[in-house]
């Protein structure tokens, strides 16, 4: 489904930072993979790297096959097919929970009708299908300011739905979330990508909930795979790896 | 225990030497205001006495001005519709010239040029921003010519009128509003930028469904005070004969009827302050 052939990023700036270093990932269809590792291992930009947020300054990423380039119509019918949910929900706080769940169809429209916020009907009922998924379509028409953290996060799964993708991506989707209500999102999160054959990679920072939710594990530390299993495997060696390997350069970057 | 005196003891003597640091600077900083005030006032001849020695000019002034002839009234209601025609006009076309300039003189909304193979040189001298820097130029233009200027150049292009003057306020409130909102729209928040490219959207679905509704509020109640300030521009256009009631105001001036004249800025102030009043109450009502 995905592959990452030994996948690099460096960001250029005052200080040259190393944020990925030649890593290689092979992800199966419908797989719920959550990528660990502590704060600046490098998971966000691996994730951005995917959906070219963050253009890899090496190596090359397959999705379905077909390599992920930064052509622009290419570029936006692979980002169609990969939702992403993020830490900070990332909601058009001004607009309707349903508008932001509607503008997950964007990329099916051309720009006249985005023009006057026009959506079909066929729009609407993708939308607000998925928002009875993650139960949320008794709020459809409030402002998404309104909601709480927890609320906000499902209509962003929602929003990520409708696009119909065949991957989502969650970047560190529940750490601005307390753990009763994280654990409510993983469990949507992993149960609709299951019942919908969704691929879904998910980077987490706590090793309880990826022993919980994840199929399978992978442990990134300093931009390097230090681990790729599944998380019974995930010894207290092993995290010991992923956590404190050489902790004074482990700088914070997400 | 020594060691955290130790600590405490280091960081307050370098609080106290730092304070002094600052205290030498504003001095100096200070000394060198006054002194560069003073030689301004004597250049410019601010002069108290004079002012003091005009004061019997001023009264004579005045008291010719009073009583305001009220009965002049009945010829300023057709002028006083005509400003607000003014501003009304050239609020609403700044309003729709700015939208799309705003976004030009937008760092994160621009079109960036990009040429392949030559990206690293030309980013670095930063022509990729060509248009943002070329609109930004155009807007500090119109900003930096005042709207009487302005005025005057339209009465010789359209003839005398409000035409002119609805050009004016038109151009140079454009340069105001593009400048203040490109600069909203680059404060907008990252994140849902990003969501919406995450999408895969295009960069205009991204501006329509991201950046405009953040850009929204700050865009209207702008726009609402603009409206405010054309009105008190629209007031004096007329002095160079581009409608309103400042043609008025000069006319009654020219031909020495200052009770006239005292009705004119009667006039101008109730209306500034009716429309001061009806826009605070608006921006009040939208945000």
């Amino acid at each position: 489904m995905i592959t990452l052939e030994n996948v690099s990023k460096t960001y250029e700036g005052v200080s040259k930072i190393v944020a990925l270093r030649n890593v290689s990932i092979e992800v199966k269809e419908g797989e719920f993979l959550v990528i660990l590792g502590p704060s600046g291992a490098g998971k966000s930009t691996l994730m951005r790297c995917i959906n070219r947020l963050v253009v890899p300054t090496g190596g090359r990423i397959l999705l379905d096959g077909r390599e992920v380039t930064s052509r622009r119509r290419e570029l936006r019918a692979a980002r169609r097919d990969i939702g992403m949910v993020f830490q900070q929900f990332n909601l058009v706080k001004r607009l309707s929970v349903l508008m932001n769940v509607l503008s997950g169809r964007l990329a099916y429209h051309t720009f006249w009708p985005s023009l006057l916020y026009r959506f079909d009907q066929d729009d609407k009922r993708i939308a607000i299908e998925c928002l009875t998924r993650v139960n949320m379509e008794h709020k459809a028409f409030q402002r998404a300011d309104t909601l709480s953290g927890g609320e906000q996060q499902r209509v962003a799964i929602a929003r990520a739905l409708a696009q119909e993708p065949k991957v989502i991506l969650a970047d560190e989707p529940v750490a601005s979330l307390d753990p009763k209500i994280a654990r409510q999102v993983l469990t949507y999160l992993k149960q609709i990508a299951g019942e919908l054959g969704i691929t879904v990679l998910c980077n987490l920072h706590q090793v309880e909930y990826a022993r919980e939710y994840a199929e399978r594990v992978v442990g990134l530390s300093q931009g390097t795979v230090v681990f790729d299993g599944p998380s019974g495997k995930l010894t207290d060696d092993i995290l010991q790896q992923i956590y404190y390997r050489d902790p004074e350069t482990a700088d914070d970057r997400d | 225990m020594t060691a955290i005196d130790g600590a405490v003891a280091a960081a307050l003597q370098l609080e106290s030497v730092r304070r002094r640091r600052r205290l030498v600077k504003a001095l100096g900083w200070t000394s060198l205001a006054l002194a560069v005030l003073w030689f301004t006032a004597n250049e410019i001849g601010l002069n108290p006495i004079a002012l003091a020695k005009g004061r019997v000019h001023m009264w004579d002034f005045l008291t010719r001005m009073f009583p305001p002839d009220l009965s002049y009234i009945q010829f300023l209601g057709r002028a006083t519709v005509e400003t607000v025609q003014i501003a009304v006009w050239g609020t609403l076309l700044a309003v729709v010239f700015s939208i799309p300039l705003s976004l030009l003189a937008a760092r994160n909304t621009t079109p960036l040029i990009r040429i392949p193979w030559f990206n690293e040189h030309w980013e670095r001298l930063g022509l990729h921003l060509l248009v943002f820097h070329t609109t930004r130029m155009f807007l500090n233009c119109l900003r930096g010519i005042n709207e009487l200027i302005f005025a005057l150049i339209f009465v010789s292009a359209v003839g005398l009128g409000p035409f002119a003057g609805v050009l004016a306020i038109a151009l140079h409130a454009t340069g105001m509003l593009a400048k203040f909102c490109g600069e909203e729209i680059e404060g907008v928040d990252r994140g849902q930028v990003e969501a919406m490219q995450a999408t895969g959207a295009s960069k205009m679905q991204v501006i329509l469904f991201a950046v405009i509704p953040q850009a929204i509020p700050a865009f209207i109640s702008y726009s609402i005070f603009r409206f405010d300030v054309s009105i008190r521009s629209a007031t004096v256009l007329g002095l160079v004969g581009a409608g309103g009631l400042g043609f008025s105001l000069i006319k009654t001036l020219k031909l020495f009827r200052y009770p006239e004249t005292a009705t004119c800025i009667l006039v101008i102030f109730l209306l500034v302050w009716a429309t001061d009043w009806v826009c605070s109450k608006w921006r009040a009502k939208i945000i």
